[in-house]
């Protein structure tokens, strides 16, 4: 194999995992600050819609870029209000969250580009080299960024002291409200940037195909740690591209190799010893202790 | 000795501290349904002072210092700082005003280091971006002032809890609390941590700080207070001078006489041995050995009663007996079989019964009828269970208006779902159930908890009435009274073991009390 | 015997309001995109029970979505979130297809035959992500995510390989071959003309309705008369006091997930058998999640759990009444019953809350 073929693998790879990484990056801010979010993949395909969208109305792609995440912020609001204002059931909640965001694109499809199972090419595109979106490579510096913050802000230690024991927070004068909605809508935000690298040139219905889970195992993974969610998301995404890049070169059928991830998915959340680090009031609606 | 237990001023005698008062509480009063916690109740404290708040379980000491920390608000009465009036409306409220709580479940936050969770809430901070430096040392002074012995930058959950609590105090130091509240600090500490901590104490007491304490352990608090506050049925009893207490009379102040409950309770000759436990021993999730060489027996036709402050090893001992559990040594025997392996159905299947000390937790379903709580555990057997496997709604809607009628549970139908009903309702229907399966084994957990007066006098017939009936009853409670009243043969457990065994003549509350705190034989 | 519930009126508010609300929502969208609301209530008539055929595809419609629905129902029941019933039917139709195919039987066992093959497909595609939950604690709901990925690719992969038929039916579409007549799915009319009402022929229902009342009853019966549903609906109220009880939760659970897999293996049966008459992995898709939706606004209970069926076979209908004779697109559709979901789960919670304060205070 020549060095070309590695480095457009390697250029690939990175494109292919961008989406997941920044996914996962926005379920870890959630889940640290104690809300499970399984609407990533509903947040991902509505930002998906709106990052064409934007760029149409406003001419231009970064504008189209604001828009996908504002959209991606307002959909995980929804989440939230749902979640912790009227502490509905996380998991149910994130369940009918996928739904709408399907039906809502479908629909905005439908009036807006006249079809309702895909939009209009986007005029706009990133610069590509070697196949490759550039904009994957921002997911480096946001993967440091969203470790600094994390670990070395103000911000950060409240986040995620109110994922580990709210009632402690909550006594210690921490606005355990905030925190959560901050977490949330940092994963909606996240949501709006996976926009930018899965495929800003067209929305497709169901063009997520089960990133947005994806995403979700590789935070497990990854331990809920932004580092580590990144590099399970490279664990998934060379997958994948190793399926495009070679699958011709191999004998295995096109739909075992179009399954791997997803079975990669559950092999790794089975060997994840089932008592994994997750923040210890991840899924639990919060309620000031009663008088 | 008095009892009133008014509005009477509180210590009028100088104690040893010299300071200015610090705190005053003045007619605090406090109810809660079914329950009058704080009646009345005043107290104060002055500078470079420790005051200590003693009384049983459920005595109302907690709940006063709930009301101190802002996490109740009071029905009525007040509370002054520096001889200002003030409100108290939470705990950042607390903090402000320079209160500082070590609760008895501590409040850290696990994976974070020392300093994290000393400074959250109150970071020091550039521009967003976490900066230590001051906080180090700010907390490294309050180290060394206090006698603790920490390292910063360990994370919490590796540190023991007498190192915890450390964390917690350091904590409330770190915010500038001058009147510091410890509920039961030595309840999860070893001798040598507790010795820590009374080091600790006296540094901050040199520093003109004021600590309020509750205790049940006599041996501490003669050690350490100044003065003792003496709290019964959520009543001020007396403030004593360090100089005048002894334990008799504190002890006494505490139990007060002997309550006589009107139990019709023979004393009956024991048949054979049904529950034997062997040198019991249980290790729990935290590495702590939490059951320690329990041995004790108990026969047919008697009642077998648990004396002990909560948290020495009873639930673990219910549990390892009810359930299926990982014990680390010893073995439970019931009617000669060994339960080990066994899950809750065989054992329930050889004669068990078990009243669970939390009902909403273990004991019911609420949402379900009072029917099908009746059967829950014996529901899959006939004559509940058709031979096709369906549920024979008629006899189970048969089965429980009987036990409604015979135990007097009140209710309007059997239909009703068993949220709807009392607490002492509640309990009767479990208890109605336990009973009707005619066990050979009765575990009774905390029986009479949150149940009103009626239901509990008709809960003590019916385990008198288990008893008559050849049952072993094993009886967990936190009420000595209760135990005492109840009880043929009395075990006191302490740290996780039965310390000693009385035979009910021979047993007097002063005794069995000093047990239950530790004392050993005299 | 009387059923002590005075709180039930609220218990059916949630859904009732909810509906409501996304009715208005239609119209408040109805008049935005400039059409007129007598014009769209008419259009809605005339699509769903204006005439007899019209219900009877009402009905029938509203068959695959009663059961994916009552699939994630009885798992809801046992607290396990069965997010896997996509699929689970994918396999299980195909089970069930293969039954049909390759196993000649006379009419009268064929079709029992084939709904028991699929409900066992639908079983074994549940077999994993359970035992997973049940002895090692992974939460259900990511790997019956991933086994609904897996099942569409090697469906794919069979019907385009090993299970082909396209050379026996000349046909372009990949799909197995076609399924014996024996156990086709055909018209019941006939029951309905042996007990005397005469239907036109234009109404269509198949063998997959009465398969469907047929499971309805079963579950129904299963939960709220059997001993083992006792058991499941211990489980799924509280773990702790099951335990207490001496009920054998893991065994129980492991049980409410495999056979909720079973259920949701029937829910492709009326394509593949009345419709198609072979199998392909472009039936329908999505109605896993459909289910689910249906699960909550029926609140898991059978009963429940068909009026919401029905309902979305009604919102289905109007769907495309509004494409065909108004300015409304369909896609409407799909925006009111994603809100009409969030709304009435939020309800649904408020009330509860609601009840359990009143009946705190009852207590008194």
């Amino acid at each position: 194999m020549h060095w070309g073929t590695l480095f457009d693998y390697i250029c690939k790879g990175l494109d292919t995992s961008a989406p997941l990484a920044f996914a996962a990056l926005g379920g870890v801010f959630s889940e640290k600050s104690g809300v499970v979010n399984i609407a990533l993949e509903g947040g991902m395909l509505f930002s998906a819609f709106s990052i064409v969208w934007g760029s149409i109305i406003f001419h231009s792609l970064w504008l189209g870029l604001l828009f996908a995440v504002v959209i991606g912020m307002a959909f995980a609001a929804i989440h939230a209000v749902v979640t912790i204002t009227y502490k509905v059931n996380q998991i149910i909640s994130g369940v009918a969250l996928n739904i709408l965001a399907e039906g809502i694109a479908r629909f905005l499809s439908q009036n807006i580009f006249g079809q309702e199972t895909q939009s209009a090419m986007n005029p706009y595109s990133f610069p590509s080299y070697r196949g490759m979106n550039v904009f994957s490579l921002v997911v480096i510096p946001v993967a440091i960024l969203s470790w600094f913050v994390l670990n070395k802000t103000v911000f950060g230690l409240r986040l995620r002291s109110v994922g580990e024991n709210p009632e402690a927070a909550d006594t210690l004068g921490i606005n355990v409200t905030l925190m959560r909605y901050s977490g949330v809508l940092i994963s909606g935000a996240m949501c709006g940037l996976s926009a930018a690298v899965l495929y800003p040139s067209r929305w497709v219905s169901g063009m997520t195909g089960g990133r947005g889970f994806i995403a979700l195992a590789a935070m497990i993974f990854g331990r809920w740690s932004p580092i580590g969610a990144v590099l399970a998301s490279l664990l998934f995404g060379y997958a994948d591209a190793a399926r495009i890049s070679f699958a011709s070169s191999i004998q295995i059928p096109s739909q075992f190799v179009q399954m791997f991830p997803y079975v990669l998915a559950v092999v790794v959340l089975a060997g994840v010893v089932g008592r994994s680090r997750a923040p210890a009031a991840d899924g639990i609606p919060y309620e000031k202790g009663e008088d | 000795m008095p009892t009133n237990a008014a509005a009477a001023a509180p210590s009028a005698v100088g104690g040893g501290a010299s300071g200015s008062i610090l705190l005053r509480m003045e007619g605090i009063t406090k109810a809660f349904p079914g329950v009058v916690a704080n009646d009345k109740i005043s107290l104060d404290l002055r500078e470079g002072e420790i005051l200590a708040l003693v009384g049983e379980n459920g005595a109302g000491k907690s709940t006063l210092m709930k009301i101190l920390y802002g996490l109740y608000r009071p029905d009525s009465g007040e509370i002054l700082i520096r001889d200002r009036k003030t409100r108290i409306a939470g705990p950042r409220d607390a903090i402000t005003q320079g209160i500082g709580m070590v609760h008895q479940h501590f409040m850290l936050i696990p994976p974070f280091t020392v300093l994290e969770n000393i400074m959250l809430g109150s970071e020091s901070s550039r521009l967003g971006v976490l900066s230590y430096a001051k906080p180090k040392a700010a907390a490294a002074r309050l180290i060394e002032l206090n006698n603790l012995h920490i390292d910063l930058n360990t994370s919490v959950e590796r540190l023991p809890v007498g190192l915890q609590q450390q964390v917690e105090i350091l904590k409330i130091l770190y915010r500038g609390a001058e009147i510091l509240i410890f509920d039961e600090p030595t309840a999860v500490l070893t001798p040598q941590e507790s010795d820590e901590l009374f080091k600790t104490f006296r540094q901050m007491r040199a520093q003109g700080k004021g600590i309020i304490f509750i205790s049940h352990k006599l041996d501490e608090v003669l050690d350490i207070a100044d003065r003792i506050t003496v709290i019964r049925r959520g009543r001020v009893i007396r403030t004593l001078d360090r100089a005048e207490a002894t334990k008799p009379l504190i002890a006494e102040l505490m139990v007060g006489k002997p309550v006589i409950l009107n139990v019709d309770n023979p004393r009956r000759s024991a048949g054979e041995t049904v529950l034997e436990v062997d040198k019991l021993g249980f290790v729990n999730a935290e590495g702590v050995e939490t059951l320690r060489d329990v041995s004790f027996r108990v026969r047919a036709g008697e009642i077998y009663g648990i004396a002990g402050v909560e948290g020495n090893g009873q639930s673990e001992l219910i549990r390892a007996i009810a359930y299926r559990t990982r014990i680390s040594g010893g073995s439970v025997r019931l009617l000669g079989s060994d339960l080990s392996g066994l899950d809750v159905r065989s054992r329930r299947e050889l004669g068990l019964a078990h009243i669970p000390e939390d009902r909403h937790k273990f004991g019911l379903l609420l949402s379900f009828s009072l029917a099908d709580n009746f059967i829950l555990g014996s529901h899959y057997k006939k004559p509940f269970v058709s031979g096709l496997k369906t549920q024979v709604r008629k006899q189970i809607a048969e089965n429980a208006k009987r036990l409604i009628a015979q135990f007097d549970v009140r209710t309007p139908s059997e239909q009703t779902p068993a949220h709807a009903l009392s607490g002492g309702n509640q309990q009767k229907v479990i208890i109605a159930r336990e009973m009707s399966q005619k066990p050979r084994l009765l575990l009774a957990n905390q029986p009479t908890r949150g149940v009103d007066v009626g239901a509990t006098e008709f809960i003590y017939k019916q385990l008198v009435e288990a008893k008559k009936n050849g049952a072993a009853v094993l009886l967990v409670s936190a009420d000595l009274d209760e135990v005492m009243s109840l009880s043929d043969r009395i075990g006191v457990m302490f740290k996780g073991s039965i310390i000693k065994e009385f035979e009910r003549e021979s047993a007097t509350k002063e005794e069995v009390g000093f047990y239950m705190m530790g004392e050993k034989a005299r | 015997m009387k059923r002590f519930n005075k709180y039930a009126i609220y218990e059916v508010m949630a859904p009732l309001v909810g509906f409501a609300a996304s009715m208005a929502l239609l119209m408040l969208i109805v008049v935005i995109v400039g059409e007129n609301p007598g014009n769209a209530v008419d259009a809605i008539w005339k699509m769903t029970f204006a005439t007899s055929t019209r219900t009877a595809t009402v009905l029938s419609t509203s068959v695959p979505l009663f059961l994916a629905g009552l699939a994630v129902a009885f798992a809801f029941r046992a607290n396990i979130f069965n997010i896997g019933v996509e699929g689970q039917y994918f396999i299980g139709g195909l089970v069930g297809a293969m039954a049909g195919i390759y196993v000649p039987l006379p009419a009268f066992l064929h079709i029992p035959f084939v709904v028991i093959a699929a409900m066992i497909g639908g079983a074994l595609w549940a077999a994993i992500p359970a035992a997973l939950k049940v002895s090692r604690g992974i939460h259900e709901v990511i790997t019956t995510i991933m086994f609904n990925n897996i099942a569409l690719a090697l469906v794919n992969y069979l019907v385009n390989g090993p299970m082909s038929g396209l050379g026996a039916t000349g046909s372009l579409e990949p799909q197995t071959r076609h399924i014996l007549p024996t156990a086709l799915f055909g018209n019941i009319d006939w029951m309905f003309r042996a007990v005397g009402w005469n239907v036109p022929d234009s109404v269509y229902l198949d063998y997959s309705l009465p398969v469907a009342v047929l499971v309805g009853l079963l579950v129904w019966f299963i939960l709220f008369r059997l001993r083992i549903g006792f058991d499941v609906r211990a489980v799924g109220t509280s773990t702790d006091v099951s335990l207490y009880a001496g009920i054998k939760v893991a065994k129980v659970q492991l049980g409410a997930f495999l056979f909720s897999g079973a259920l949701a293996g029937l829910v492709g049966l009326q394509e593949i058998f009345a419709v198609r008459g072979y199998y392909t992995f472009q039936i329908a898709s999505g109605l896993g999640f459909d289910g689910i939706a249906i699960a909550l606004i029926g609140r898991n209970s059978p009963v429940g759990v068909a009026f919401a069926a029905l309902l979305f076979a009604f919102l289905r209908q109007a769907g495309y009444g509004l494409q065909f004779f108004t300015k409304v697109p369909n896609s409407v559709i799909s925006v009111i019953t994603g809100l009409m979901i969030l709304i009435i789960v939020v309800s649904n919670e408020l009330v509860s809350r609601y009840i359990k304060a009143l009946r705190k205070k009852e207590a008194m």
